[in-house]
Protein backbone atom coordinates (compact mmCIF):
# COMPACT_ATOMS: atom_id res chain seq x y z
CA UNK A 1 0.00 0.00 0.00
CA UNK A 2 2.75 2.46 0.90
CA UNK A 3 4.41 1.59 -2.40
CA UNK A 4 1.27 2.69 -4.31
CA UNK A 5 1.08 5.90 -2.31
CA UNK A 6 4.73 6.63 -2.93
CA UNK A 7 4.27 6.26 -6.69
CA UNK A 8 1.27 8.63 -6.54
CA UNK A 9 3.40 11.25 -4.85
CA UNK A 10 6.33 11.02 -7.25
CA UNK A 11 4.88 13.01 -10.24
CA UNK A 12 4.20 16.14 -8.14
CA UNK A 13 7.92 16.53 -7.51
CA UNK A 14 8.35 17.29 -11.21
CA UNK A 15 6.45 20.57 -11.15
CA UNK A 16 9.58 22.40 -12.31
CA UNK A 17 10.00 20.17 -15.32
CA UNK A 18 6.37 20.73 -16.24
CA UNK A 19 6.47 24.46 -15.81
CA UNK A 20 5.93 26.23 -19.18
CA UNK A 21 8.87 28.57 -18.70
CA UNK A 22 11.16 25.70 -17.90
CA UNK A 23 10.05 23.94 -21.03
CA UNK A 24 10.58 27.13 -22.99
CA UNK A 25 14.14 27.29 -21.68
CA UNK A 26 14.73 23.69 -22.60
CA UNK A 27 13.55 24.35 -26.12
CA UNK A 28 16.28 26.93 -26.56
CA UNK A 29 18.62 23.96 -26.79
CA UNK A 30 21.54 25.52 -25.05
CA UNK A 31 23.05 24.80 -21.69
CA UNK A 32 23.15 21.69 -19.58
CA UNK A 33 20.26 20.75 -17.32
CA UNK A 34 22.02 22.25 -14.33
CA UNK A 35 22.31 25.61 -15.96
CA UNK A 36 18.70 25.50 -17.10
CA UNK A 37 17.63 24.62 -13.58
CA UNK A 38 19.67 27.55 -12.27
CA UNK A 39 18.12 29.84 -14.88
CA UNK A 40 14.66 28.70 -13.85
CA UNK A 41 15.29 29.40 -10.17
CA UNK A 42 16.50 32.90 -11.02
CA UNK A 43 13.44 33.38 -13.21
CA UNK A 44 11.15 32.47 -10.31
CA UNK A 45 13.07 34.75 -7.97
CA UNK A 46 12.84 37.71 -10.30
CA UNK A 47 9.17 37.27 -11.20
CA UNK A 48 7.60 35.99 -7.98
CA UNK A 49 9.83 37.34 -5.27
CA UNK A 50 11.26 40.57 -6.61
CA UNK A 51 8.39 41.25 -9.05
CA UNK A 52 10.58 42.38 -11.87
CA UNK A 53 8.88 43.15 -15.16
CA UNK A 54 9.11 41.62 -18.61
CA UNK A 55 11.28 38.73 -17.52
CA UNK A 56 12.16 36.63 -20.53
CA UNK A 57 14.72 34.02 -21.42
CA UNK A 58 17.09 34.24 -24.36
CA UNK A 59 19.82 31.99 -25.56
CA UNK A 60 23.45 32.98 -25.80
CA UNK A 61 25.17 31.26 -28.67
CA UNK A 62 28.61 32.41 -27.61
CA UNK A 63 28.32 30.92 -24.17
CA UNK A 64 25.79 28.20 -24.89
CA UNK A 65 23.72 29.14 -21.87
CA UNK A 66 20.26 30.48 -21.09
CA UNK A 67 20.27 34.18 -20.24
CA UNK A 68 17.46 36.21 -18.74
CA UNK A 69 16.42 39.72 -19.61
CA UNK A 70 14.32 41.77 -17.21
CA UNK A 71 13.48 45.24 -15.99
CA UNK A 72 13.39 46.11 -12.30
CA UNK A 73 10.26 48.21 -12.85
CA UNK A 74 8.30 49.62 -15.76
CA UNK A 75 10.49 52.01 -17.66
CA UNK A 76 13.68 50.88 -15.93
CA UNK A 77 16.57 49.80 -18.17
CA UNK A 78 16.71 46.20 -19.32
CA UNK A 79 19.22 44.04 -17.44
CA UNK A 80 20.92 40.89 -18.68
CA UNK A 81 21.11 38.23 -16.01
CA UNK A 82 23.58 35.36 -16.31
CA UNK A 83 22.50 32.50 -14.04
CA UNK A 84 25.19 29.96 -13.24
CA UNK A 85 25.52 27.10 -10.79
CA UNK A 86 28.08 28.10 -8.20
CA UNK A 87 30.45 25.25 -8.79
CA UNK A 88 30.83 26.03 -12.48
CA UNK A 89 33.74 28.02 -13.71
CA UNK A 90 33.74 30.76 -16.29
CA UNK A 91 36.24 32.97 -18.01
CA UNK A 92 36.56 36.72 -18.35
CA UNK A 93 35.91 36.38 -22.05
CA UNK A 94 32.40 35.04 -21.42
CA UNK A 95 31.66 37.91 -19.08
CA UNK A 96 32.81 40.34 -21.75
CA UNK A 97 30.55 38.66 -24.29
CA UNK A 98 27.53 39.15 -22.06
CA UNK A 99 28.55 42.76 -21.40
CA UNK A 100 28.83 43.28 -25.14
CA UNK A 101 25.06 42.87 -25.37
CA UNK A 102 25.00 46.42 -24.16
CA UNK A 103 22.80 46.09 -21.09
CA UNK A 104 23.73 46.36 -17.42
CA UNK A 105 24.68 42.88 -16.35
CA UNK A 106 23.96 40.82 -13.27
CA UNK A 107 25.73 37.56 -12.59
CA UNK A 108 23.64 35.27 -10.42
CA UNK A 109 25.32 32.40 -8.60
CA UNK A 110 22.95 29.56 -7.70
CA UNK A 111 24.02 27.29 -4.87
CA UNK A 112 22.93 23.69 -4.43
CA UNK A 113 20.51 24.77 -1.69
CA UNK A 114 18.97 27.27 -4.15
CA UNK A 115 20.53 30.28 -2.49
CA UNK A 116 20.93 33.09 -5.01
CA UNK A 117 23.65 35.76 -4.99
CA UNK A 118 23.58 38.60 -7.50
CA UNK A 119 26.75 40.44 -8.54
CA UNK A 120 26.67 43.54 -10.68
CA UNK A 121 29.20 43.59 -13.50
CA UNK A 122 30.08 46.74 -15.38
CA UNK A 123 32.56 47.52 -18.11
CA UNK A 124 35.31 49.92 -17.08
CA UNK A 125 36.49 51.32 -13.76
CA UNK A 126 33.62 52.14 -11.43
CA UNK A 127 34.74 54.26 -8.49
CA UNK A 128 33.37 52.86 -5.23
CA UNK A 129 31.15 54.90 -2.93
CA UNK A 130 33.22 56.82 -0.42
CA UNK A 131 33.10 55.73 3.23
CA UNK A 132 30.32 57.35 5.23
CA UNK A 133 31.10 59.80 8.04
CA UNK A 134 31.12 61.08 10.72
CA UNK A 135 34.80 60.35 11.05
CA UNK A 136 36.57 60.21 14.36
CA UNK A 137 40.21 61.13 14.52
CA UNK A 138 41.90 57.87 15.52
CA UNK A 139 44.86 59.75 16.96
CA UNK A 140 42.70 61.51 19.51
CA UNK A 141 40.86 58.33 20.35
CA UNK A 142 44.11 56.59 21.18
CA UNK A 143 45.17 59.52 23.29
CA UNK A 144 41.90 59.38 25.18
CA UNK A 145 42.35 55.65 25.75
CA UNK A 146 45.80 56.17 27.21
CA UNK A 147 44.55 58.86 29.58
CA UNK A 148 41.85 56.55 30.85
CA UNK A 149 44.39 53.86 31.60
CA UNK A 150 46.32 56.24 33.82
CA UNK B 1 77.95 57.68 3.05
CA UNK B 2 77.09 56.21 -0.34
CA UNK B 3 78.39 53.13 -2.02
CA UNK B 4 80.29 54.16 -5.15
CA UNK B 5 77.99 53.85 -8.17
CA UNK B 6 79.34 52.17 -11.26
CA UNK B 7 80.53 54.50 -13.99
CA UNK B 8 77.82 53.45 -16.42
CA UNK B 9 75.11 54.73 -14.12
CA UNK B 10 77.01 57.95 -13.52
CA UNK B 11 77.17 58.57 -17.24
CA UNK B 12 73.48 57.94 -17.66
CA UNK B 13 72.77 60.32 -14.81
CA UNK B 14 74.82 63.07 -16.37
CA UNK B 15 73.03 62.61 -19.68
CA UNK B 16 69.65 62.69 -18.04
CA UNK B 17 70.37 65.60 -15.72
CA UNK B 18 69.06 68.05 -18.25
CA UNK B 19 65.93 65.95 -18.76
CA UNK B 20 63.11 65.67 -16.31
CA UNK B 21 63.79 62.11 -15.21
CA UNK B 22 66.84 60.66 -13.54
CA UNK B 23 68.09 57.13 -13.84
CA UNK B 24 67.93 55.17 -10.61
CA UNK B 25 70.54 52.68 -9.60
CA UNK B 26 69.20 49.24 -8.76
CA UNK B 27 71.07 47.20 -6.22
CA UNK B 28 70.33 43.63 -7.18
CA UNK B 29 70.25 41.22 -4.28
CA UNK B 30 70.01 37.95 -6.16
CA UNK B 31 67.10 38.91 -8.41
CA UNK B 32 65.41 41.32 -6.03
CA UNK B 33 65.69 44.94 -7.17
CA UNK B 34 66.48 47.23 -4.23
CA UNK B 35 66.92 50.98 -4.06
CA UNK B 36 69.12 52.42 -1.36
CA UNK B 37 69.80 56.03 -2.21
CA UNK B 38 67.41 58.79 -1.12
CA UNK B 39 67.47 60.48 -4.48
CA UNK B 40 66.49 57.22 -6.16
CA UNK B 41 63.57 56.74 -3.82
CA UNK B 42 62.35 60.26 -4.48
CA UNK B 43 62.71 59.85 -8.23
CA UNK B 44 60.76 56.64 -8.21
CA UNK B 45 57.94 58.10 -6.10
CA UNK B 46 57.65 61.10 -8.36
CA UNK B 47 57.11 58.63 -11.20
CA UNK B 48 54.08 57.23 -9.33
CA UNK B 49 55.82 54.04 -8.32
CA UNK B 50 55.49 53.10 -4.69
CA UNK B 51 57.51 49.96 -3.99
CA UNK B 52 57.79 48.51 -0.50
CA UNK B 53 60.20 49.57 2.24
CA UNK B 54 61.96 46.64 3.84
CA UNK B 55 64.56 47.92 6.28
CA UNK B 56 64.22 48.52 9.98
CA UNK B 57 64.72 51.99 11.37
CA UNK B 58 67.67 52.38 13.76
CA UNK B 59 65.62 54.19 16.40
CA UNK B 60 62.53 51.98 16.22
CA UNK B 61 63.70 48.54 15.26
CA UNK B 62 61.11 46.22 16.72
CA UNK B 63 58.04 47.13 14.73
CA UNK B 64 56.71 46.75 11.22
CA UNK B 65 54.56 49.83 10.90
CA UNK B 66 57.26 52.20 9.74
CA UNK B 67 60.12 50.76 7.79
CA UNK B 68 63.15 52.28 6.16
CA UNK B 69 65.43 51.65 3.23
CA UNK B 70 65.96 49.67 1.08
CA UNK B 71 62.93 49.96 -1.16
CA UNK B 72 61.94 46.75 -2.90
CA UNK B 73 60.40 47.16 -6.32
CA UNK B 74 57.69 44.86 -7.65
CA UNK B 75 58.73 42.98 -10.78
CA UNK B 76 56.26 45.11 -12.74
CA UNK B 77 57.72 48.33 -11.34
CA UNK B 78 61.25 47.31 -12.21
CA UNK B 79 60.21 46.30 -15.70
CA UNK B 80 58.37 49.56 -16.33
CA UNK B 81 61.44 51.53 -15.16
CA UNK B 82 63.77 49.55 -17.37
CA UNK B 83 61.51 49.96 -20.40
CA UNK B 84 61.55 53.70 -19.93
CA UNK B 85 65.31 53.65 -19.48
CA UNK B 86 64.85 54.88 -15.97
CA UNK B 87 66.87 52.25 -14.17
CA UNK B 88 70.17 50.48 -14.42
CA UNK B 89 71.70 47.87 -12.19
CA UNK B 90 74.60 48.87 -10.03
CA UNK B 91 77.37 46.42 -10.77
CA UNK B 92 77.74 43.95 -7.95
CA UNK B 93 81.46 44.10 -8.28
CA UNK B 94 81.55 47.77 -7.38
CA UNK B 95 79.29 47.20 -4.44
CA UNK B 96 81.65 44.66 -2.92
CA UNK B 97 84.45 47.20 -3.31
CA UNK B 98 87.59 46.50 -1.38
CA UNK B 99 87.15 49.84 0.35
CA UNK B 100 86.34 47.96 3.50
CA UNK B 101 89.76 48.53 5.02
CA UNK B 102 89.61 52.17 4.02
CA UNK B 103 86.21 52.56 5.59
CA UNK B 104 87.42 51.02 8.81
CA UNK B 105 90.35 53.37 8.97
CA UNK B 106 88.08 56.35 8.31
CA UNK B 107 85.75 55.20 11.02
CA UNK B 108 88.53 54.87 13.56
CA UNK B 109 89.90 58.29 12.69
CA UNK B 110 86.46 59.76 13.17
CA UNK B 111 86.12 58.08 16.53
CA UNK B 112 89.48 59.46 17.61
CA UNK B 113 88.51 62.96 16.54
CA UNK B 114 85.24 62.66 18.34
CA UNK B 115 87.02 61.45 21.46
CA UNK B 116 89.35 64.44 21.48
CA UNK B 117 86.51 66.91 20.95
CA UNK B 118 84.41 65.34 23.63
CA UNK B 119 87.22 65.27 26.16
CA UNK B 120 87.85 69.00 25.66
CA UNK B 121 84.17 69.71 26.12
CA UNK B 122 83.98 67.51 29.19
CA UNK B 123 86.89 69.34 30.73
CA UNK B 124 85.22 72.69 30.07
CA UNK B 125 82.13 71.35 31.70
CA UNK B 126 83.96 70.26 34.82
CA UNK B 127 85.77 73.56 35.07
CA UNK B 128 82.65 75.62 34.90
CA UNK B 129 80.99 73.30 37.42
CA UNK B 130 83.94 73.79 39.73
CA UNK B 131 83.81 77.55 39.29
CA UNK B 132 80.14 77.65 40.13
CA UNK B 133 80.68 75.51 43.19
CA UNK B 134 83.58 77.58 44.48
CA UNK B 135 82.08 81.00 43.87
CA UNK B 136 78.75 80.06 45.37
CA UNK B 137 80.24 78.54 48.51
CA UNK B 138 82.54 81.49 49.10
CA UNK B 139 80.09 84.12 47.92
CA UNK B 140 80.64 86.77 50.59
CA UNK B 141 84.39 86.45 50.67
CA UNK B 142 86.37 88.05 47.94
CA UNK B 143 90.02 88.64 47.62
CA UNK B 144 93.22 87.34 46.22
CA UNK B 145 93.24 84.34 48.51
CA UNK B 146 90.17 82.64 47.17
CA UNK B 147 91.14 83.48 43.61
CA UNK B 148 94.48 81.78 44.02
CA UNK B 149 92.87 78.72 45.54
CA UNK B 150 90.47 78.60 42.61
CA UNK B 151 93.31 78.81 40.11
CA UNK B 152 95.14 76.00 41.90
CA UNK B 153 92.10 73.82 41.83
CA UNK B 154 91.50 74.51 38.15
CA UNK B 155 95.07 73.69 37.28
CA UNK B 156 94.94 70.48 39.26
CA UNK B 157 91.75 69.51 37.50
CA UNK B 158 93.27 70.09 34.10
CA UNK B 159 96.32 68.06 34.87
CA UNK B 160 94.48 65.15 36.39
CA UNK B 161 91.51 65.06 34.10
CA UNK B 162 91.14 62.18 31.75
CA UNK B 163 88.17 61.38 29.59
CA UNK B 164 87.57 57.63 29.56
CA UNK B 165 86.76 55.93 26.29
CA UNK B 166 83.76 54.25 27.83
CA UNK B 167 82.14 57.66 28.28
CA UNK B 168 82.40 58.45 24.61
CA UNK B 169 79.06 59.26 22.99
CA UNK B 170 79.02 57.44 19.67
CA UNK B 171 77.07 58.76 16.74
CA UNK B 172 75.69 56.04 14.47
CA UNK B 173 75.63 56.85 10.81
CA UNK B 174 72.22 56.00 9.38
CA UNK B 175 73.08 56.94 5.86
CA UNK B 176 74.38 53.57 4.86
CA UNK B 177 73.69 52.97 1.21
CA UNK B 178 74.01 49.28 0.53
CA UNK B 179 74.92 45.84 1.64
CA UNK B 180 78.53 46.11 0.56
CA UNK B 181 79.78 46.04 4.15
CA UNK B 182 77.48 43.35 5.42
CA UNK B 183 78.33 40.13 3.67
CA UNK B 184 76.29 38.07 6.12
CA UNK B 185 73.11 40.08 5.47
CA UNK B 186 73.55 39.75 1.77
CA UNK B 187 74.03 36.00 2.01
CA UNK B 188 70.90 35.75 4.14
CA UNK B 189 68.78 37.63 1.61
CA UNK B 190 70.10 35.59 -1.27
CA UNK B 191 69.51 32.27 0.36
CA UNK B 192 65.95 32.74 1.51
CA UNK B 193 63.98 34.60 -1.11
CA UNK B 194 60.33 33.71 -0.46
CA UNK B 195 58.67 35.19 -3.54
CA UNK B 196 57.66 32.57 -6.05
CA UNK B 197 57.70 33.30 -9.73
CA UNK B 198 54.20 32.96 -11.22
CA UNK B 199 53.62 31.06 -14.39
CA UNK B 200 54.23 33.04 -17.55
CA UNK B 201 50.79 33.89 -19.01
CA UNK B 202 49.60 35.25 -15.69
CA UNK B 203 52.83 37.19 -15.18
CA UNK B 204 52.52 38.78 -18.57
CA UNK B 205 48.87 39.64 -17.93
CA UNK B 206 49.90 41.27 -14.65
CA UNK B 207 52.50 43.36 -16.37
CA UNK B 208 50.17 44.53 -19.17
CA UNK B 209 47.57 45.56 -16.60
CA UNK B 210 50.16 47.27 -14.41
CA UNK B 211 51.53 49.26 -17.30
CA UNK B 212 48.09 50.31 -18.50
CA UNK B 213 46.89 51.48 -15.10
CA UNK B 214 50.22 53.15 -14.28
CA UNK B 215 50.08 54.90 -17.64
CA UNK B 216 46.69 56.32 -16.65
CA UNK B 217 48.21 57.93 -13.61
CA UNK B 218 47.17 55.45 -10.91
CA UNK B 219 49.49 54.37 -8.13
CA UNK B 220 49.68 50.61 -7.67
CA UNK B 221 50.89 48.49 -4.79
CA UNK B 222 50.68 44.79 -4.21
CA UNK B 223 47.37 43.55 -2.79
CA UNK B 224 48.35 40.39 -0.98
CA UNK B 225 46.22 41.36 2.02
CA UNK B 226 43.12 41.50 -0.15
CA UNK B 227 43.65 38.43 -2.25
CA UNK B 228 44.18 40.42 -5.42
CA UNK B 229 47.10 41.36 -7.60
CA UNK B 230 47.24 45.12 -7.14
CA UNK B 231 45.65 47.86 -5.06
CA UNK B 232 44.88 50.82 -7.29
CA UNK B 233 45.03 54.32 -5.80
CA UNK B 234 43.85 57.48 -7.55
CA UNK B 235 46.90 59.30 -6.17
CA UNK B 236 49.73 58.86 -3.70
CA UNK B 237 48.84 56.13 -1.16
CA UNK B 238 49.76 58.52 1.64
CA UNK B 239 46.87 60.76 0.65
CA UNK B 240 44.18 58.41 -0.64
CA UNK B 241 42.47 55.14 0.09
CA UNK B 242 42.63 52.58 -2.70
CA UNK B 243 39.64 52.54 -5.00
CA UNK B 244 40.17 49.20 -6.68
CA UNK B 245 41.46 45.71 -6.07
CA UNK B 246 42.81 44.56 -9.42
CA UNK B 247 42.67 40.86 -10.20
CA UNK B 248 44.69 40.09 -13.32
CA UNK B 249 43.86 37.14 -15.52
CA UNK B 250 43.95 36.18 -19.16
CA UNK B 251 40.71 36.38 -21.14
CA UNK B 252 40.40 32.65 -21.55
CA UNK B 253 41.56 31.61 -18.12
CA UNK B 254 38.92 29.66 -16.25
CA UNK B 255 37.88 31.10 -12.86
CA UNK B 256 35.78 29.44 -10.23
CA UNK B 257 32.49 31.15 -9.37
CA UNK B 258 33.22 30.78 -5.68
CA UNK B 259 36.41 32.79 -6.13
CA UNK B 260 34.53 35.53 -7.96
CA UNK B 261 31.97 35.68 -5.20
CA UNK B 262 34.50 35.73 -2.38
CA UNK B 263 36.66 38.44 -3.90
CA UNK B 264 33.58 40.53 -4.75
CA UNK B 265 32.21 40.19 -1.23
CA UNK B 266 35.59 41.14 0.24
CA UNK B 267 35.70 44.17 -2.00
CA UNK B 268 32.30 45.35 -0.87
CA UNK B 269 33.27 44.89 2.77
CA UNK B 270 36.31 47.11 2.41
CA UNK B 271 34.59 49.65 0.15
CA UNK B 272 36.72 48.92 -2.89
CA UNK B 273 35.61 47.89 -6.34
CA UNK B 274 37.05 44.62 -7.58
CA UNK B 275 38.40 44.89 -11.11
CA UNK B 276 38.80 41.88 -13.32
CA UNK B 277 41.58 42.90 -15.68
CA UNK B 278 42.61 41.12 -18.85
CA UNK B 279 44.87 42.26 -21.66
CA UNK B 280 43.18 42.10 -25.04
CA UNK B 281 44.88 40.88 -28.19
CA UNK B 282 44.93 44.40 -29.62
CA UNK B 283 47.10 45.66 -26.78
CA UNK B 284 44.39 47.36 -24.74
CA UNK B 285 43.15 46.05 -21.41
CA UNK B 286 39.57 45.04 -20.60
CA UNK B 287 38.28 45.99 -17.16
CA UNK B 288 35.15 44.58 -15.55
CA UNK B 289 34.02 46.12 -12.26
CA UNK B 290 32.37 43.79 -9.75
CA UNK B 291 29.96 45.37 -7.37
CA UNK B 292 27.61 44.11 -4.75
CA UNK B 293 24.17 44.24 -6.32
CA UNK B 294 22.43 45.31 -3.14
CA UNK B 295 19.73 42.75 -3.84
CA UNK B 296 19.14 40.97 -0.56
Amino acid sequence: MSGAKASEKAPSANWILQHPTYQQMKELNVGESEQIHAAFLVYMDLTEVRRWKEVSCVKSLDLQVVLLEAREKDGAPVHTVLPLPVHQSLCHQSIRQVLDRGFPMLLCAVASDSTLVYQRMTDGLVTPDPPVGPFEDTGRRQHRKRRQHR
Amino acid sequence: MEAPPCSQVEELQQEQEHGSSLVVGLSLCDSAPLLWRFQDLKTVRSNSLVGALLGSLPRTPRQNIRLGRPLLLMPEEERVLREHHGAAALSARNQDAAGAAELRQRYEEEQQRSLEEQSILALEDRKSALLRAMTSSSGSESGAGSDEALQCRLLALEQNFSFPRSALAVQLSTARAGLSQCQEDRAFLEADWPIREQDSPRRDARYQVFRDLWGRGFFLTSAGKFGGDFLVYPGDPLRFHAHFIAVCLTLDESICMLDVLSVARLGSNVKKTVLLCSPAPDGSVHYTSLQWSGMM
